[in-house]
């Protein structure tokens, strides 16, 4: 019952999958080395900047989008009354 | 402090005044920020001789502080408190992309990341986390939220979360509420003083783990193991420095797996606590029917329809570590708005401004994460908490308006 929501902007994403690779390298040898347990923060906070990358994008109506730089058109003009 | 000059365009009450920084400064960098910033010319605009400093009214600015670790809903609070106080927090305009500061009319939010004195290159050449007090700059983040309490604007650097560099600083200006949100909000006793108010949200391992199997599994490379990893490794530093703040906080957000279910490990229903200190200047706890009584409530019945597994609330005094508290809690999730409102109803000393202010405050945001649970509701009662903490702060600066000594 995993939710599968889109990826995040591809370049941060390649970045979560490298430091992860290095992280499963550091800890091979100590696991609970200064090294090992820097690598796994790094993962952490690369994750954490990809998952707050995915909410910005999905966070936006194409409608709200459009009429933000288009507000005198048909579909976006709201009076006040 | 040599020239001080005021000007008032807009109303008398606004105090503005341009200075120019002495040797003394304590808004700008210390030698050791200088050497760091050094490789980049960019940052040579940073010393810029005027500062011009807009205290808001008479009042000086409220600090609040956060606690949490990544990736426990430290934004979704942040949301929720700003919109308690009306619009829309957005990053500054015009600056950095990835400036993790958001401003909105009455409130400005810092990301304690930004005191990294060790970028991700440094950490792992020292092999310490960003938990650790070795990767952070104590020196710097009190001088610079001390500046920001006393109405002066500051150049705050930006911990850059995708480069993992230190980017050249921003201006902040002094806002009528601060808020500080980060790992080490309360950590150094010079800061803690500083904070009017504060709060950690304290997410238990095994829901800890469910939400990061959430946030991370649709990520490439990541499985259950590499996730595993991650929270243990960090596990040390988390419960030798980020931990140990909790017992500094005038309100914790405990999330804790459901009693509701036995041997329930999916993470999605939630026991909340709210522990609210009791004592606290301008803070007054919420209760349940009765102050200082402990009671336990289910509140589905003849009036109220609740869907499996229900919903149950308790109260009562506490005691947290050696300081008296009032806890409330909630187990269970909502199902319809009928239950809410049902349930605001009963609750009494919520600081709202008019019946049924939590319930629309929690529908306006109705997508947010942990709308149908707890977690939302406690945080939007924090939410309200503060706005009655910052309002009588103001009422009493008016009250003694001689003694708001500028500094």
């Amino acid at each position: 019952n995993l939710i599968l929501v889109r990826a995040a902007p591809d370049s941060i994403s390649e970045k979560v999958e490298e430091s992860i690779k290095n992280a499963e390298e550091a800890c091979s040898g100590d696991p609970v080395s200064g090294e090992c347990v820097a690598a796994w923060d790094e993962v952490e906070e690369l994750s954490a900047a990809a998952s707050h990358a995915r909410d910005k994008k999905k966070g936006t109506d194409p409608l709200d989008a459009y009429c933000k730089d288009n507000p005198e058109t048909d579909e976006c003009r709201t009076y006040d009354t | 402090m040599a020239a001080c000059t005021v000007y008032s365009t807009q109303s008398l009450k606004t105090n503005c005044f341009i200075s120019t920084p002495s040797s003394k400064t304590h808004y700008g960098f210390h030698s050791k920020q200088i050497v760091l910033y050094s490789t980049s010319k960019r940052n040579k605009r940073v010393n810029n001789p005027y500062v011009i400093t807009c205290a808001a009214g008479d009042t000086q600015t409220v600090v609040i502080g956060l606690a949490a670790d990544s990736g426990c809903g430290k934004s979704t609070f942040m949301r929720r408190l700003t919109s308690v106080f009306g619009g829309t927090a957005e990053p500054p305009k015009g600056g950095n992309p990835d400036s993790n500061t958001l401003i909105s009319d009455t409130t400005t939010v810092i990301c304690l990341d930004d005191y990294h004195s060790l970028d991700r290159t440094g950490r792992k050449e020292k092999g310490v986390t960003a938990l650790d007090p070795r990767a952070n700059d104590f020196d710097l983040m009190y001088e610079q939220v001390k500046a920001i309490k006393d109405g002066v604007s500051v150049q705050k650097p930006i911990y850059n979360h995708v480069t993992g560099l230190l980017d050249p600083p921003e201006l902040i200006k002094p806002p009528k509420i601060l808020v500080i949100e980060g790992l080490h909000p309360m950590y150094d006793a010079r800061v803690r003083d500083l904070l009017d108010f504060s709060i950690y949200l304290d997410i238990s391992n095994e829901v800890k783990f469910a939400w990061k199997i959430q946030r991370d599994m649709a990520e490439r490379g990541h499985s259950l193991e590499s996730i595993k990893a991650s929270i243990e490794a960090r596990k040390p530093d988390f419960d030798a420095y980020i931990d140990p703040q909790k017992q500094y906080a005038d309100a914790v957000i405990e999330v804790l797996p459901t009693e509701l279910i036995p041997d329930d490990n999916e993470g999605k229903i939630l026991r909340v606590r709210l522990i609210q200190k009791e004592g606290v200047k301008n803070f007054s706890p919420v209760y349940l029917f009765d102050d200082g009584s402990t009671i336990s409530w289910i509140p589905c019945g003849r009036k109220l329809t609740c869907s499996y597994p229900g919903i149950k609330f308790a109260y009562g005094p506490d005691a947290y570590f050696g300081n008296e508290v009032s806890i409330v809690e909630m187990d269970g999730q909502f199902d319809r708005l009928d239950e809410l409102i049902y349930v605001e109803s009963h609750l009494s000393n919520l600081s709202s401004k008019f019946y049924g202010e939590v319930t629309q405050q929690m529908l306006k945001h109705a997508d947010f994460p942990g709308s149908n649970n707890g977690t939302g509701l406690f945080q939007t009662i924090v939410g309200l908490k503060i706005r009655e903490l910052y309002e009588q702060i103001v009422a009493t600066r008016a009250e003694t308006p001689v003694k708001a000594a500028k500094a």
